[in-house]
């Protein structure tokens, strides 16, 4: 009998070992992967915008001799690129300013609709109910485009197209975060609802008193998940604002300007991402454990 | 629950008005208009401008290209993830960094991650020297069909953390007593992945495929992003066909394209839960 085998007989968990190593080598490997476009972006925005602008111009050389390299220390660290923007020229800041709003207006709507509408699906029973649940379920399925043309129409008739209203109203209804809160509460024990009562509160006490405190992590994990979309937004104000350049969001106009002044383009895409990591680290724990706690089976 | 609570229409009174007039009512809506010409008198002409749509070649490419890439992207993704958690339950506890690293891109702007993205897939960028280290030669990543490939990555990219977390948080409520059990039977990993993991995990399993389905659907964006509005024929997706209908004011257009594609959507979601309800049904 071999030396190696003898330990694994005696410690079980000896055999698990290697495979372990394995695993934080591999996940490592992919964790560098995924982490480094958004290092790039922070490593660049500290170039000088002339050494950006000229190594920007070497793309789409069809040149088989040529490599385009990689800049991995500027000529000199600045932070140029976020004076230009911040303070020199106003457009950028402009649509930072214009995407704050609409994150704002959409997620202040959201957070009075969604988790009462969740609460009455969850905790209610009324006729209707698995109906109004399996509608839900359609509409959250359907891309953005399905209903483009007649929510047009609506909103047209209602005076918001070409508003940033147009763009902020529909998000307050979006059934994604309906169906997620709505998964959460459902698994609440019963116990919380009926000690609730007990001490005399009603629907609504229950609601603000037991209900959304308990639902702490799903409702951090909402307005994370929720501010990535907002963030992000580029399907509604394309249609819904396409006369009006000014009132649009960042996300649809940056690469616009980061073509015309190429220089600053990577200051303006990391203090584009800045917000996001915020809001990430901030409900990191509450995403982990509020996917974790819904019934998302 | 509360049961036979009048107040329950206070809570589902909101909710329910803006679901009607910025959903429901535009989807029904949008029925009928499809079935009109779009003329000045509005004349009712059944399903003549399906019938059109299904001729129209830029239709079916952009049908195509959106069935090809989330055929791609959604099994992609499920499987990946589902590989990952396995990883990530390996090492126990241990496995916040990592967690983050793979979510943090689900949050990220696709926007302000393009430059980076066009720099790696460049004629002379990081991916093809490489390729030419392997031994391979360089790829014209960013035209004719290869364009696919960034396209799906970005996607990838930004998209597989969130089902990680889905599955990571499932292998976690599967009792360690079951593992335990099986190696005292004498089981290796391999089984016990087949006979306890998979079995555990399928529900989650079905909900991940579902929700990864749906927003490969959605890929519009990367490919905008990467393409623009009329981008090569291989990333020309039918959200970039309604879109540059709607800018041409193409109402009819439009509104057909998407009932054909919501047809299209239900019938394959409604497959899927008819073969789920079977497969339980069998298990009982």
């Amino acid at each position: 009998m071999t030396e190696a085998s003898h330990i694994q007989a005696r410690a079980p968990r000896g055999r698990t070992r290697p495979g372990k190593v394995f695993s934080i080598v591999l996940l490592t490997g992919i964790a560098v992967l995924i982490l480094l476009p958004i290092v790039f972006t922070f490593l660049y925005s500290f170039f000088p915008e002339s050494e950006i602008e000229a190594y920007l111009k070497l793309r789409g050389s069809y040149d088989d001799t040529q490599w385009l390299g990689v800049l991995l220390s500027p000529k000199l660290a600045t932070i140029r690129q976020y004076y230009t923007i911040l303070i020199e020229d106003p457009q950028y800041l402009k649509l930072f300013v214009n995407s704050v709003k609409y994150s704002a207006g959409i997620l202040l709507g959201q957070a009075l609709v969604i988790p009462m509408m969740a609460y009455a699906l969850s905790r209610f029973t009324f006729k209707g109910r698995d109906a109004l649940f399996f509608i839900l379920l359609m509409l959250m399925v359907l891309p953005f485009q399905v209903t483009m043309v007649p929510s047009v129409i609506t909103l047209r008739f209602m005076g918001l197209l070409q508003t940033p209203w147009a763009v902020i109203l529909p998000m307050w209804f979006s059934p994604f975060y309906i169906f997620l809160l709505r998964q959460f509460m459902v698994g609440l024990p019963n116990e919380y609802l009926e000690a609730g009562m007990m001490d005399g509160a009603g629907t609504f006490r229950c609601y603000t008193h037991v209900v959304l405190p308990v639902c702490r992590p799903v409702l951090g994990a909402a307005v994370a998940l929720s501010f990535a979309d907002c963030w992000n937004l580029v399907e509604q104000p394309l249609v819904y604002l396409s006369s009006r350049t000014a009132d649009q969001p960042l996300s649809v106009m940056f690469n616009q300007i980061s073509t015309d002044n190429s220089g600053v383009a990577f200051a303006g895409a990391a203090l584009y991402i800045l917000p996001a990591l915020f809001v990430y680290f901030y409900f990191q724990e509450d995403i982990l454990l509020g996917v974790a706690l819904s019934e998302l089976k | 629950m509360f049961r036979r609570k009048k107040s329950v229409i206070l809570y589902l009174l909101p909710g329910l008005i803006g679901l009607t007039a910025f959903s429901l009512a535009p989807f029904i809506g949008g029925v009928y208009f499809s079935m009109t010409d779009g003329t000045f008198q509005n004349n009712f002409v059944w399903f003549d401008n399906y019938k059109e749509i299904w001729q129209n070649e830029m239709f079916l490419l952009g049908l195509k290209n959106t069935m090809t890439l989330s055929l791609f992207c959604a099994p992609a993704i499920w499987l990946l993830s589902f590989l990952l958690s396995i990883l990530l339950k390996s090492l126990g506890s241990r496995t916040v960094f990592f967690r983050n690293a793979l979510l943090l891109p689900y949050l990220m702007p696709s926007a302000a991650l393009l430059l980076i993205w066009l720099l790696m897939f460049d004629y002379g960028g990081v991916l093809n020297r490489i390729l030419v280290g392997l031994g391979f030669s360089r790829v014209l990543w960013l035209e004719g069909s290869a364009l696919r490939v960034p396209v799906v990555a970005l996607y990838i990219w930004k998209n597989l953390g969130f089902s990680v977390v889905i599955f990571s948080s499932a292998l976690q409520t599967i009792p360690e007593a079951y593992y335990e059990y099986a190696r005292l039977e004498g089981a290796g990993p391999l089984r016990q992945a087949r006979q306890i993991t998979l079995p555990l995990l399928m529900p989650t399993a079905f909900l991940v495929f579902i929700l990864g389905w749906i927003n490969a659907f959605k890929i519009f964006k990367e490919a905008y992003f990467i393409g623009g509005a009329y981008p090569d024929e291989a990333v020309y997706t039918l959200q970039h066909f309604m879109n540059n209908k709607f800018a041409r004011l193409d109402y009819q257009d439009v509104t057909t394209a998407a009932y054909s594609f919501a047809v299209i959507v239900f019938v394959f979601f409604g497959l899927l839960y008819a073969t789920r309800a079977v497969r339980s049904a069998d298990r009982t």
